[in-house]
């Protein structure tokens, strides 16, 4: 036994084929991982760089003046065009609350709750509307029913509850809420009804012969689970959220700008700087609320989690 | 992995795919390499490459290619500054356009700069040129450095729309209605509507200041910083006191917003009462003779200089002819609104083609409304020197 062990690990080893050597060679600490690294920066940061870096320049009679200057970040200021990061931040991280309020028992009832296949079916396919359907053509439609002469005013009016039409249903920050909402709905839905999903039910059932409690088993057993996802979907709101473009000019009437339009309105003017230091404020209040939540959520739960549904 | 054996098993060989590859390229070499060719095929058809704002373009060009034999491939764009520049300096659109038809006032830069040719005014084309008046032709916002860039194609007197009732204001439209309505009336408190454009609106907003000895200013359009903070101080100071309903953007909000009677006043485009007036019935909407004056604008075509040295010149000169010709005057005062220059011809021309009396009638009262207006002040600098100023104060209003 010990003879033929020997020889075993004596004896060279028959030769593989060279493109499993070289599959083998591509180890993650290798080359795959500063391949990857390399790309990344190439793609993604090496634009923010510059983006960074165009803020400190100015434009002058529409032309770029290639002298780096601290105007462009002082007229952010003496414009009030910062107050749309604020403005930005607070619906984006209003409207995220709303959703996961909204979402997190949605996605409950989807996935444990609703035993219909074809229900179910139907109902992922109707939250998927809004990734196939133009942004636009969708919210210029609330105009008809939220103006002051629309279905929703003409309604109330018909039935006597108001006497006059609510203006503060379009135009105001309540409309572009309302909008937003519809939007940004599917992407806090989908990736909590995927955890929840792939809860097993012996939990559940484990947990409630033991004798907890509705409230118990959500908390101390269903939240935890789905938590991956929970902070997955608050990503993908988020995000999106912050470069939120169509509904604030549609139904906001110019009095909700948002980051992504003064955005436009700068690069309508060519006044690329501007554009570009707004898009590094974007960036940096994203950073911000990334760390946040990775700082909150940390003793739960790290951000790699967020993909292991696939790997379930 | 022998040639052949791929060629056993494709049906072309990795040599073969060379060859062939080789062989297109070197064509396509040459070909670009012929002196004249790519001139001669851009020549060998009649359509001129057009690009420009919206409003310029009549509802059929059809028409004029049966006219005249020159067709147009025209790009619609908006009337943005940025489009202006960005697309013909930063995208070198000259290079396959051969007309622009923007705003005037854009030759100050891209005529100065050497994107747009000069107009011959000698050439054979250009049949109307010498009768054209010189109140048209030879505006300043054509013109840069007494050089002639732009044929005059359609011009107006911006001022608001308004339903008459909502003022209590005759509905024959002929009153003059005050800018104070639009900027302080109680009565509209909270329905009227604002462009969005920081040229017009604060342009707008500066005159109705200065008539009323609130602001000095030499140029309404071009408000140096101090005077921009001004404007926009009293537009913070209208906004937070609900004058506004909404700041508006395109032209079909314009035409919404009056449909659905969403507002009772807004500094729209003429022929967004017209389109609202067509949903509504005759005279619903009205467009203001106002008491303070107009954001006088006209539209320019440009030849791109580019386009002089290709072998296209004749058609694009048969085109800024048609431009001041009587069909195209007819057709767009009757679709839109707008006059021009040779309305004249535009109403020969209806008469010649059996329009009805009251189209006639119509243009004639366009060509005598443009003339009412222009006894007020205007005034309009769309490439303003202190556009930067005036633009950074906006974002102030639209912020505040």
């Amino acid at each position: 036994m010990t003879s033929l062990s020997r020889s075993d690990t004596s004896a060279p080893s028959p030769r593989r084929p060279f493109a499993k050597r070289l599959l083998d060679g591509l180890s993650p600490s290798r080359l795959a991982v500063p391949v990857f690294l390399l790309s990344w920066s190439f793609l993604v940061l090496a634009p923010l760089v510059v983006i960074v870096l165009f803020s400190f320049l100015q434009v002058k009679a529409y032309r770029v003046v290639y002298v780096p200057t601290l105007d462009t970040w002082v007229s952010l200021i003496d414009s009030g065009r910062w107050m749309t990061a604020v403005r930005t931040l607070r619906i984006g991280l209003t409207m995220t609350v709303i959703e996961l309020l909204l979402a997190f028992p949605f996605a409950l009832w989807l996935a444990k709750g609703c035993k219909s296949k074809t229900f179910k079916s139907v109902i992922i396919t109707l939250l998927t509307i809004p990734f196939f359907l133009d942004a636009s053509s969708r919210i210029i439609v609330w105009r008809s029913i939220l103006g002051t002469n629309g279905a929703i005013n003409t309604a109330l009016m018909s039935l006597g509850i108001t006497d006059s039409p609510i203006d503060w249903l379009l135009y105001s920050e309540f409309a572009v809420h309302f909008g937003l909402l519809g939007t940004h709905f599917p992407t806090m839905v989908f990736p909590i009804f995927m955890s929840i999903a792939l809860i097993d039910d012996d939990y559940i059932q484990a947990s409630q012969d033991l004798g907890a409690g509705p409230a118990q088993t959500l908390f101390n057993i269903i939240l935890p689970m789905a938590l991956p996802g929970i902070v997955a979907g608050i990503v993908f709101t988020l995000v999106p959220l912050m470069a939120a473009f169509v509904e604030p000019q549609l139904l906001g009437g110019g009095f909700v700008d948002l980051l992504g339009n003064s955005v436009n309105s700068a690069l309508q003017q060519l006044k690329y700087p501007t554009a570009a230091a707004l898009s590094t404020v974007v960036v940096a209040l994203l950073g911000l609320c990334l760390v946040v939540l990775i700082l909150v959520t940390r003793k739960r739960h790290d951000m790699a989690s967020m993909f292991m549904a696939i790997r379930r | 992995m022998s040639d052949d054996k791929i060629a056993n098993g494709l049906p072309m060989s990795r040599r073969g795919f060379m060859e062939s590859v080789l062989s297109v390229t070197a064509m396509g070499m040459a070909a670009s390499a012929m002196p004249g060719l790519s001139q001669q095929a851009w020549a060998a058809g009649t359509t001129v490459k057009g690009y420009g704002v919206t409003t310029a373009q009549p509802k059929d060009w059809s028409r004029m290619t049966k006219s005249i034999g020159v067709g147009i491939d025209y790009t619609p764009t908006n009337a943005d500054i940025g489009v202006f520049m960005r697309d013909v300096m930063g995208n070198d659109l000259a290079a396959t356009h051969d007309i622009f038809i923007f705003d005037g006032g854009t030759e100050d830069i891209l005529g100065k700069e050497g994107y747009y040719a000069e107009v011959d005014e000698d050439h054979p084309e250009l049949k109307l040129w010498a009768r054209t008046a010189d109140s048209w032709k030879r505006s300043a916002f054509l013109r840069a450095g007494d050089k002639q860039f732009g044929v005059p194609v359609i011009g107006n007197g911006d001022a608001f729309g308004y339903f008459p009732a909502a003022i209590d204001a005759n509905p024959n439209g002929m009153d003059e209605v005050p800018w104070t309505t639009f900027f302080e009336g109680e009565n509209v408190k909270g329905r009227v509507a604002i462009d969005r454009s920081w040229l017009q609106s604060m342009s707008e907003t500066a005159n109705y200041l200065k008539h009323h000895g609130r602001i000095t200013v030499e140029d309404p359009a071009d408000l140096p910083p101090a005077v921009a903070r001004q404007v926009a101080d009293y537009l913070v100071e209208r906004k937070k006191a609900g004058q506004f309903r909404t700041i508006f953007t395109a032209f079909e909000e314009q035409v919404q917003l009056l449909s659905n009677k969403e507002v009772a006043m807004i500094n729209c485009w003429e022929p967004a009462t017209k389109e609202a007036n067509n949903a509504l019935g005759p005279n619903s909407v009205i467009y203001a003779f106002t008491v303070e004056g107009y954001y006088l604008w006209g539209h320019g075509a440009y030849v791109a200089q580019a386009a002089m040295e290709r072998d296209n010149v004749d058609n694009i000169y048969k085109l800024l002819n048609y431009f001041l010709d009587g069909e195209y005057r007819a057709f767009q005062a009757k679709e839109r609104g707008y006059a021009g220059p040779n309305m004249d011809l535009g109403v020969q021309y209806a008469i010649d083609n059996g329009w009805s009396k009251e189209d006639v009638d119509n243009l004639k009262w366009s060509e005598e409304k443009v003339r009412r207006k222009f006894q007020k002040p205007f005034f309009c600098k769309v490439v303003p020197d202190n556009a930067d100023a005036m633009e950074e104060e906006w974002q102030r209003f639209l912020n505040a």
